[in-house]
């Protein structure tokens, strides 16, 4: 992992957040490489917006302690801490022109404001706002507004730049755009940034590791590739795209392997230390392969969907529904087909329940 | 560096207290705002001390003197009725002083000075009176009361106003003479039966003058330089002392126990009954009998010389347990009738 | 490096601690060499005149000394350092005020412990202050070292500040004044005494419901704020509909109407009334030319004092709830009429609903001020007593009772607090809100027929009338003998505003007014600044900080609001007559008054203001490493400039209408002009009392553009309904 030259590391040890008996964050460990960027992905309430407040220094942890770059900041004010942070609402500052808001920053940490101007509209020049800068915030378009925002994160060149559901506030096709802008920032500045967000697929674009969370605590961590082909159990598996979770058994335990009977048929799966007996299959859609009846899994197509790129199925099974992707659009299969389900050799995996 | 001065000087403006010193005098006045400017003046003016004059009804001062007692902020208290200032002197919150003019007093005067110990003393009197407003009386073509009596008659039914003895100072001296002259159970009788005409009991002392002037209510118990003075204002209103006598309520002063400038108020004291303060009275346009038998009556003082003044039995009724049996009883005999 | 230890240090070793006879000058700051104990410092005199209760003092300092000396100390120790020795400050500093007075020891155990002393000492002055407040910020500085208050020192500062300035300006008066209420009597002990004046008949009696007798006052009371609430808040109402619902021509016109309650002086309306429905009125007169009827003395008593109220307090209403009526989102109503409901049962089902709260509040503000009215039950009352006017007469009067006053406060404090909850438990939790940060694009719906004719002939006719009672009063001002001889002249505005020229060409202002106006401006301008920056540090603090004690804060702040005048005015004159703060008699006293008196509006208005700001403004601010400070200046104040301007606005004009509070508190050196007017109405002399009315309604019309103009208006971009920040809902 390359070493940006703003990048810090931030370690967290042990910390937890709790209002009264209501824990928001229960004590957890988590170490962000310098340089690296970590998102935090989970439902509404599981406590991911609670940690990067703590991160900014927002919040003050109950428990634990904090260090970003080495130094601890546990107790240390927002301002005191080498982060910014990108609000989800943006807060900018709606009394000040865009200039104003992004050159706040650098006149607050005591830069002159002729140089604190200069630096401001370099700032707005890189995410291509030229010109723009007279304008009150009212005046931009949500997108304009989410660049600002950026910008005034990013003048400050911290080590750390956290991002709140950033991209939340706009349509499907500036947030795709804006993600990858993110992306391509982060990796040309090396800078460590820690994103929040509640969509898998965004996680999935831009990260470098995801931590997964769910009822206040860290249901899984690890890279894009990992949490998917790889979840730990059946909540990560599904919240990480779409899973067929499929009740199944493991007869036998064998090495690192294990065989595994669902229905009629059987495969062999890495075990992932899982006991014998009963058991959860997570399978993508993307890996179920749909043959000829008689072979493998038998089942009947209920419903076929045209999505353009793929065709998407649901395949009634003596073990429940399925649900399969197919790349082949030119030969739909028509509900009510007769088919014979097989598995790919990825995209299958055994997960706790 | 400019906003550090203004502050300061702020903060000195706010923080200047009562004048002390040498040449200077806190005076609180319950009389007319330009009574006491009169005063206030005369007294800088043939002293050369600095008078610091606050201006608050006869209640306010009597209450602000009694919060003040651990730390008393006024030298003298000049003016407001008689029996404030005794409650004051039975409270220990004034000092007792023999004033140099005390033998050129009028006896009730003198009295006050007497029944107080010597804290404090009569400068100058009102006489308690009827007042009625005569073109309403001529409308309604009812005759003019001239006597305590006369405000029984069923004629004057709703029309008479007088105000609440708890609350005003003015009615309980209206009380206190009445039982004076008819004994206590009959002046009790007396208001029970002219509670039939009584309007209602403002708990101002004031409020029943101002509505006789202004046609409000028919007829008013209050003072008749009082009523004199609405006379000379341009209302019409006519005052007599009732038949049966009538009383002076006093007003009186009093040092303040404890003043920071004990010389400069005892000055005050002197000088505030000599014929030259007393005249004071009449050139801030009031018409209160002088104490000073040497001070002339203020110009369009009512004739008073059919009048029968009783004297009050300052004794008695200053001190606070009578005060608290009688408007115990006004309260359960007139205070709880039906209206 | 520690700043307020040296603020300590020089409130304790330099300046005089004493409160110092005649002002301070300059000459007399520096306090270390004096010879006079009284004009010395801590230090001196507890060295050179040996005022041994000054040690403590001293040693305080010590013991802070570390933290601000010794450079190398850890962040939390030396918070340690600092909050212990702040406190033991602050200890000595109160325990050696209360504990030395002008006669020596104040309590005989005291001098028995320590033995007689041959000295005294007056009120702390600039000197005690400075060290307290030094000391004071010690402690918070220590308490966000050791990490309070998320570690901002700022904020641990500002609750500090409130806390204590709370506690010294409300709760200590307040505590002093109803612990009269537990005065023993010459019969009984406190509690018995206690007892036997709450059950006073006086106050609770019910005779009137059986008998023509009057019942207790406390009955009198509610009775009366019950149905003025009631009316005024349906009057407001109508005229919040015509206002914004109606294309009515006069509608900008009648929102002048908001001004007038604040901006009239005492009394004005009680006389106006009498001149149009007394006996001898306008009315009476007329009626008696036509039919001969005599309507004889009807406005005096509780009628009176209620038509008055109502007249007094609609506008207040009115205010109150065209903010509401104005914040009804469109929407609501659109998709009502699009569910096929007639315009009358949208307004009955959706539209008077959501006003629910606005009307609630309307009667609550109502409620409580007419509780806590004296102008119009002194002036219209006759018999007709009232919490407020008893107690009054309870400390002013021939009784002279302070413990009775006291215990009617309670009175009138328990109605004020019970209206309060009540409206908290009624509105309770169901959701009003209409306003989201989207911009609203629809209509607001035009009154159904029945209900703009019920509005148009309720609000019409009020309104000309409420015109009449101001312009016959008013008139008083203009005209000869007011009530008596209608002769125009300007005689009054002469006796008043003379300016005359000396023999040596310089002016003198000899009119009458001169004095106490120079005055009231001035105070009153001091204290409208404070109060509004105390009143929007408040709000901050409240809607931005959790704290432990942050309900109990904000219930001392509103607490103020609650007590009438009277009780306010009674209580600062016991508690500041004596040391340590012995500010009775100076200007001080007055500003703290105007201050703690007028602050919960701005601390309102504030709140509000800020629950309309997204929180993540201020944290923005904060991860852009603004200070505290700085993002309240920056960021936080600029947009609340408009709750800034009403809280400026309220505290001048209240700071100069208000009349029951300072009575007791005005000297003669700081007269104000509401206490003026009192007396010269009290002696009948309504022409210079009106005239000079009318001068300050003209002098604070001119100071409310004045104050507009130097806040300025908050700039929101030329779309300025649609707020950029969308507040964040579901925030994990």
């Amino acid at each position: 992992m390359p070493q940006g030259k703003g990048g810090a590391e931030v370690r967290l040890e042990g910390i937890g957040k709790r209002y009264g008996k209501v824990a928001a964050v229960k004590p957890l460990d988590l170490v962000i490489a310098g340089g690296t960027l970590v998102t935090l992905l989970g439902p509404s309430g599981c406590g991911k917006t609670t940690l990067l407040r703590m991160i900014a220094g927002l919040e003050v942890p109950s428990e634990g302690r904090i260090s970003i770059g080495g130094r601890d900041v546990t107790r240390a004010s927002a301002g005191e801490r080498d982060v910014s942070l990108v609000f989800q609402s943006y807060a900018l500052f709606p009394h000040m022109t865009v200039a104003e808001n992004v050159a706040y920053g650098l006149v607050s940490s005591g830069m002159g404001a002729r140089a604190a101007r200069e630096r401001a509209m370099a700032a707005l020049a890189s995410v291509g706002l030229e010109g723009l800068g007279e304008r009150l915030p009212s005046e931009l378009s949500g997108g304009q507004q989410q660049r600002v925002a950026v910008a005034r994160a990013l003048v400050l060149e911290p080590a750390v730049l956290l991002f709140d559901e950033p991209l939340s506030n706009l349509d499907a096709r500036l947030r795709r755009r804006m993600r990858d802008e993110i992306r391509e920032l982060q990796q040309r500045l090396g800078v460590t940034v820690v994103y929040v967000t509640h969509d898998q697929s965004e996680a999935l674009a831009v990260s470098d590791r995801i931590v997964v969370m769910r009822n206040a605590e860290i249901a899984q961590a690890g890279t894009p590739a990992e949490l998917y082909e790889f979840p730990a159990d059946v909540f990560v598996a599904g919240f990480m795209g779409e899973a067929n979770i499929l009740p199944a058994r493991i007869a036998a335990i064998d090495g690192a392997f294990a065989t595994v009977e669902i229905g009629p048929t059987t495969i062999r799966l890495p075990h992932r230390g899982l006991p014998q007996g009963a058991a959860s299959l997570a399978i993508r859609p993307e890996a179920v392969r749909i043959g000829a009846a008689g072979h493998g899994l038998p089942g009947q197509v209920r419903r076929a969907a045209y999505m353009g790129a793929v065709m998407e199925y649901t395949i009634d099974t003596a073990i429940g529904p399925v649900f399969a992707v197919s790349p082949d659009v030119g030969h739909p299969l028509a509900a009510g087909a007769e088919v014979g389900l097989a598995l790919a050799d990825r995209g299958v995996v055994l997960v706790r329940p | 560096m400019r906003r550090l001065a203004a502050i300061a000087l702020a903060v000195a403006t706010l923080s200047a207290g009562p004048a002390a010193g040498q040449g200077a005098l806190n005076l609180y006045c319950s009389g007319p705002v330009e009574w006491c400017q009169e005063m206030a003046t005369g007294f800088q003016a043939a002293t050369g001390t600095q008078v610091a004059m606050t201006q608050k009804s006869t209640g306010e001062v009597l209450a602000q003197i009694r919060a003040e007692a651990a730390n008393p902020r006024g030298d003298v208290w000049w003016t407001g009725q008689a029996d404030a200032h005794l409650v004051a002197a039975e409270q220990g919150l004034t000092e007792p002083f023999r004033p140099a003019a005390l033998d050129d007093l009028e006896p009730w005067a003198r009295d006050l000075w007497t029944a107080s110990g010597g804290r404090t003393v009569g400068m100058a009197g009102l006489v308690v009176g009827i007042g009625y407003n005569t073109e309403l009386l001529a409308k309604k073509k009812l005759p003019p009361p001239a006597c305590w009596d006369d405000l029984l008659r069923p004629a004057y039914r709703g029309e008479i106003q007088m105000s609440n003895p708890h609350s005003s100072g003015t009615a309980y001296t209206i009380l206190t003479i009445l039982v004076q002259i008819k004994g206590e159970d009959a002046a009790f009788r007396f208001l029970q039966g002219m509670h039939a005409n009584v309007n209602s009991y403002p708990r101002s002392g004031i409020a029943p003058t101002r509505a006789v002037a202004r046609g409000e209510t028919a007829i008013s118990l209050g003072f008749v330089q009082g009523f004199a003075a609405e006379t000379k204002a341009g209302f019409p209103v006519a005052t007599a002392a009732p038949c049966e006598g009538t009383t002076l309520a006093v007003d009186a002063m009093s040092i303040v126990k404890g003043a920071r400038n004990r010389a400069q108020a005892r000055r005050f004291y002197d000088w505030a009954l000599t014929p030259e303060a007393q005249a004071l009275t009449a050139k801030a346009g009031q018409l209160h009998l002088p104490a000073n038998r040497k001070a002339p009556p203020p110009p369009g003082t009512p004739d008073l010389s059919q009048a029968r003044l009783v004297p009050q039995d300052l004794a008695r009724f200053g001190r606070s347990a009578e005060r608290n049996r009688l408007l115990a009883r006004w309260d359960e005999e007139i205070g709880r009738l039906p209206r | 490096m520690q700043l307020w230890w040296w603020v300590a240090l020089a409130g304790a070793v330099l300046l005089p601690w004493h409160m110092q006879q005649d002002g301070l000058r300059a000459g007399s700051l520096l306090a270390l060499f004096q010879d006079d104990p009284e004009a010395a410092s801590a230090a001196a005199q507890a060295v050179r005149h040996g005022r041994f209760w000054f040690w403590p003092v001293l040693a305080a300092l010590a013991i802070g000394a570390p933290a601000a000396l010794l450079p190398g100390l850890g962040r939390e120790r030396r918070g340690g350092i600092l909050v212990a020795a702040g406190t033991i400050g602050i200890l000595a500093v109160v325990a050696q005020g209360f504990a030395i007075g002008i006669r020596g020891w104040t309590a005989p155990w005291l001098e028995a412990l320590f033995g007689p002393i041959e000295d005294r000492q007056f009120g702390i002055g600039i000197g005690g202050a400075v060290a307290l407040v030094g000391f004071l910020f010690q402690v918070t500085d220590g308490l966000a070292r050791q990490g309070a208050f998320k570690g901002d020192r700022f904020t641990a500062g500002a609750v500090g500040l409130l806390a204590g300035s709370i506690l010294v300006f409300t709760f200590w008066p307040m505590a002093t004044i109803l612990s009269q209420a537990f005065g023993p009597t010459a019969e009984h002990g406190p509690l018995l005494a206690f007892a036997e004046r709450v059950a006073d008949r006086k106050v609770w009696g019910l005779a009137c419901v059986t008998s023509a007798r009057s019942c207790g006052v406390a009955w009198n009371t509610l009775v009366l704020a019950v149905s003025t609430a009631t009316v005024a808040t349906a009057l407001g109402l109508a005229f919040a509909l015509i206002a914004t619902r109606t294309s009515f021509p006069a509608r900008r016109a009648m929102r002048l109407l908001t001004v007038l309650p604040i901006i009239t002086p005492p009394f004005v309306i009680g006389l106006g009334l009498i001149l149009i429905f007394g006996r001898s009125g306008v009315v009476n007169q007329m009626v008696e030319a036509l039919t001969g009827a005599q309507l004889g003395r009807w406005i005096y008593g509780a009628q009176g004092v209620w038509l008055a109220q109502v007249f007094s307090f609609t506008p207040t209403a009115f205010l109150v709830l065209i903010g509401v009526v104005e914040g009804i989102s469109p929407t609501m109503e659109e998709a009502s009429r699009t569910l096929r409901a007639s315009p009358m049962r949208t307004f009955r089902t959706v539209s008077l609903p959501l006003m629910r709260p606005g009307l609630a509040n309307a009667w609550l503000v109502v409620f409580v001020e007419s509780l806590a009215d004296f102008g119009n039950p002194i002036v219209l009352g006759g018999s007709f007593g009232v919490l407020s006017t008893e107690i009054f007469f309870a400390v002013v009067g021939a009784q002279a009772d302070f413990g009775r006053a006291a215990m009617l406060a309670l009175v009138l404090l328990g109605f004020a607090l019970a209206a309060f909850f009540l409206q908290r438990a009624v509105l309770g939790r169901r959701s009003y809100v209409s306003m989201s940060g989207k911009g609203d694009g629809g209509l607001p719906a035009t009154l159904p027929r029945p209900v703009a004719i019920a509005a148009f002939s309720i609000a019409v006719p009020w309104a000309i009338l409420t015109a009449i009672v101001y312009a016959m009063a008013l008139a008083g001002a203009f005209v000869k003998v007011w009530g008596r001889d209608w002769t125009p002249t300007l005689d009054h505005f002469a006796r008043a505003f003379a300016i005359t020229t000396a023999p040596d060409g310089g002016l003198i202002l000899s009119g009458l007014a001169w004095n106490s106006l120079g005055t009231t401006v001035t105070l009153a301008a001091i204290a409208a600044p404070i109060t509004a920056a105390l009143g929007m540090l408040a709000s901050w603090v409240l809607s931005r900080q959790r704290f432990a004690g942050r309900f109990a804060l904000e219930f001392a702040l509103m607490l103020t609001f609650a007590v009438p005048g009277t009780v306010i005015g009674v209580a600062y004159i016991l508690t500041y007559n004596i040391p340590p703060l012995e500010i009775t008699g100076t200007g001080i006293i007055l500003v703290a008054c105007f201050v703690f008196r007028n602050m919960p509006v701005g601390v309102r208005s504030g709140m509000a203001a800020m629950s309309q700001l997204d929180r993540s403004l201020d944290e923005a601010s904060a991860t852009l490493r603004a200070s505290t400070f700085r993002t309240l200046r920056r960021v936080v104040m600029p947009l609340l400039k408009p709750a800034i301007l009403t809280a400026l606005v309220y505290s001048f004009v209240r700071a100069m209408t208000t009349v029951s509070a300072v009575i007791f508190l005005v000297s003669a050196r700081h007269e104000m002009a509401t206490v003026f007017i009192i007396n010269r109405v009290i002696n009948g002399d309504y022409g210079i009392s009106i005239a000079y009315s009318a001068a300050l309604i003209v002098l604070m019309v001119a100071a409310i553009g004045l104050i507009q103009l130097l806040v300025g208006s908050r700039r929101l971009g030329r779309r300025a309904a649609a707020p950029v920040a969308i507040p964040a809902g579901g925030r994990v």
